[in-house]
């Protein structure tokens, strides 16, 4: 599948020296830019894992991002704890989540999946909304991170760049182990894989709850980042459908597919949005989606990456050679 | 109470009439060409912008606007089949899927053009009927309802009897149940799913006036009406007009009687439950035989 075996060295090396960026004391609307492309780059790198290989289609994610984020909100409001640190445990939560949702969703096929994902944004909206634990339509206000407006950039910065480093770690392991392989496998037929021996339904509900995770701990950091959560915008459909787009216009056959096309996707919207506003740049969002589909359906990676290596290569380097 | 009840039961139903035809089009796509058409709804709330637009630039009444409103949209519907099945369904093997993120990009696409040209907020067709309404035996029926109503049954009527009396309504039903089989028969599959096109979309757009006749909308509303068809779908049994049919009165009685016992907000949630139980329970359809 992969047949450059340094492209990981090259990736990896220029998120780490990214690292160092804010040592050359960039402006903040850099930091700031790169930290909302980070974050969506993570978590559409993760949804990949179940979207992607799995062949799952889910508007969902979204969810366990709100839900990351409330979690963590709520336990620095009442306990004080720092988002930052429990990070994990909103991630945890999010799995949780996804536990309960997937178990008995995942089921199901198709567009009955895909269907479900889409409710269970609406029902977290509804029932968000309307408990008073969570400050409800007024929203949940936390206290402000104590740091001076660059540090608190540089904090969530690196922050969310470690998050990407360890959701880009992630599915690299999983596109290589036989995870991933049987995710793959059940892509291409679900009920012949289940025939030749593909633990389908733990392979998938094991791909959720590591993508609902990652999205939890994004969730986390960025509710932090903002100080203040709202259903509106925390169980919005728009950053859903940013991740499945990011996901599928780089390309979801491979786990670095979803880092160029966040790459490619956060640039094309800033600058949209900056020159056109924003339900312009929404509407060439939902235009670009049918473009891929349509044009392009393995993905802007399928340009560089050989479709089928060389037999001989294959053979000599083992396919699963990162 | 019970006049409460009667009145819910009736409100109910005629409600549940406006969501039969926009699941009844969703239904005929889903069933010919197995394509989940999620702009579906989108189709009716654009249909419901230009009724608005007809009624407040020439005082056109929107029932009366359909006249040049079905044949626009059997003309989208066409269009959409075009590009997605001559297009799409040649480069991949899962149409499904592709299919899907063509039409949520489509939906999304649609949404907010109709955001950027008419604003997010929500608007609200004004008619001279408009808060007018019929009362007997003590429950009272607004006039915007029985219209609404009564545009989805003769709609629902026009599409049977096209599917039941006529030859391409029959060619439409049989590549409906076996695609393959059809095609041996000398149907021509191409001319008949773009057909389906045409009259799925149509009949979305008479949708679309009959509810923004009871509801306001907003350029997002496509999305709570998209789960609602969802699941009468889900309830009637993808492929079948009268299972469609029966599952919009259950749906339109779910939700007026859900009012009566719990508090407004939470009857989306009530229905959003219903779908992932039916879903869960008897993904075939709980009406299909």
């Amino acid at each position: 599948m992969v047949n450059r075996p340094r492209d990981w060295v090259y990736v990896f090396g220029i998120l780490l020296a990214l690292g160092l960026l804010p040592l050359a004391q960039p402006s903040e609307y850099v930091l700031s830019f790169l930290y909302f492309l980070f974050s969506y780059a993570a978590m559409a790198v993760a949804w990949n894992v179940l979207g992607g290989f799995g062949g799952y289609l889910s508007f969902g994610h979204v969810t366990f991002f709100g839900t990351g984020a409330y979690v963590t909100g709520l336990m620095l409001v009442h306990w004080g704890w720092s988002p930052l640190i429990t990070a994990p445990l909103g991630g945890l939560a999010a799995a949780l989540l996804a536990l309960v949702i997937g178990y008995p969703t995942l089921r199901l096929r198709g567009p009955y999946f895909t269907v479900v994902t889409v409710v269970t944004v609406l029902i977290a909206k509804i029932v968000v909304l309307n408990v008073p634990l969570t400050g409800a339509a007024m929203g949940l206000w936390m206290p402000f991170p104590p740091w001076d407006p660059f540090t608190s950039r540089v904090i969530f910065y690196e922050a969310v760049l470690v998050l990407l480093l360890a959701a880009l770690l992630m599915a690299r392991w999983v596109q290589h182990a036989k995870f991933g392989f049987g995710l793959r496998v059940l892509r291409e037929d679900e009920d012949a894989a289940a025939a030749i021996g593909v633990p389908a339904f733990r392979l998938k509900l094991g791909a959720l709850l590591l993508s609902a995770f990652v999205c939890g701990m994004v969730g986390a950091v960025h509710g932090y980042d903002r100080s203040y959560l709202h259903p509106d915008f925390m169980f919005d459909l728009h950053p859903s459908i940013m991740m499945v787009l990011m996901a599928l216009f780089g390309g979801r056959d491979h786990w670095l597919g979803p880092l160029v096309g966040a790459v490619a996707v956060m640039i094309t919207d800033e600058l949209l949005t900056v020159y056109v506003g924003t339900e312009a740049a929404r509407m060439l969002f939902g235009l670009l989606l049918i473009i891929v589909v349509l044009f392009l359906p393995e993905g802007v990676i399928s340009l560089r990456l050989p479709k089928k290596p060389p037999r001989a290569a294959a053979a000599g380097e083992g396919v699963s050679s990162p | 109470m019970l006049v409460e009840v009667v009145q819910a039961v009736v409100t109910g139903l005629l409600i549940g009439l406006t969501f039969a035809v926009l699941a009844v089009g969703f239904s005929l796509i889903w069933g010919t060409t197995g394509v989940v058409n999620i702009a579906h709804s989108a189709f009716a709330v654009l249909a419901a912008f230009l009724s608005l637009v007809a009624s407040r630039q020439w005082g056109l009444d929107p029932i009366a606007a359909l006249v040049g409103l079905v044949p626009l949209f059997f003309i989208l519907g066409v269009v959409l089949h075009e590009v997605l099945i001559k297009v799409a369904a040649r480069r991949t093997k899962e149409l499904g899927l592709a299919s899907m993120i063509f039409t949520f990009g489509l939906a999304s696409f649609m949404e907010n053009g109709m955001a950027y040209v008419w604003g997010p907020g929500p608007r609200v067709l004004n008619t001279a009927y408009t808060g007018a309404a019929v009362h007997l035996l003590g429950i009272s029926i607004p006039l915007t309802h029985a219209y609404g109503a009564l545009l989805g049954l003769a709609t629902i009527g026009l599409l049977y009897g096209f599917l039941y009396h006529t030859f391409p309504g029959k060619a439409v039903r049989a590549v409906w149940q076996q695609r393959d089989g059809a095609a041996l028969c000398g149907i021509p599959l191409h001319r008949v799913t773009a057909l389906t096109y045409g009259v799925s979309i149509a009949s979305a757009s008479v949708a679309g006036v009959a509810m923004a006749l009871i509801y306001s909308f907003t350029p997002a509303t496509y999305m709570v009406w998209l789960v609602n068809v969802f699941l009468i779908v889900i309830v009637g049994g993808v492929g079948s007009l009268l299972g469609a049919a029966a599952a919009g009165l259950i749906v339109g009685l779910v939700s007026s009687l859900s009012v009566l016992v719990m508090p407004f907000v939470w009857t989306n949630l009530a229905l959003f439950g219903l779908l992932i139980l039916v879903l869960l329970v008897r993904p075939s359809g709980l009406l299909k035989r």
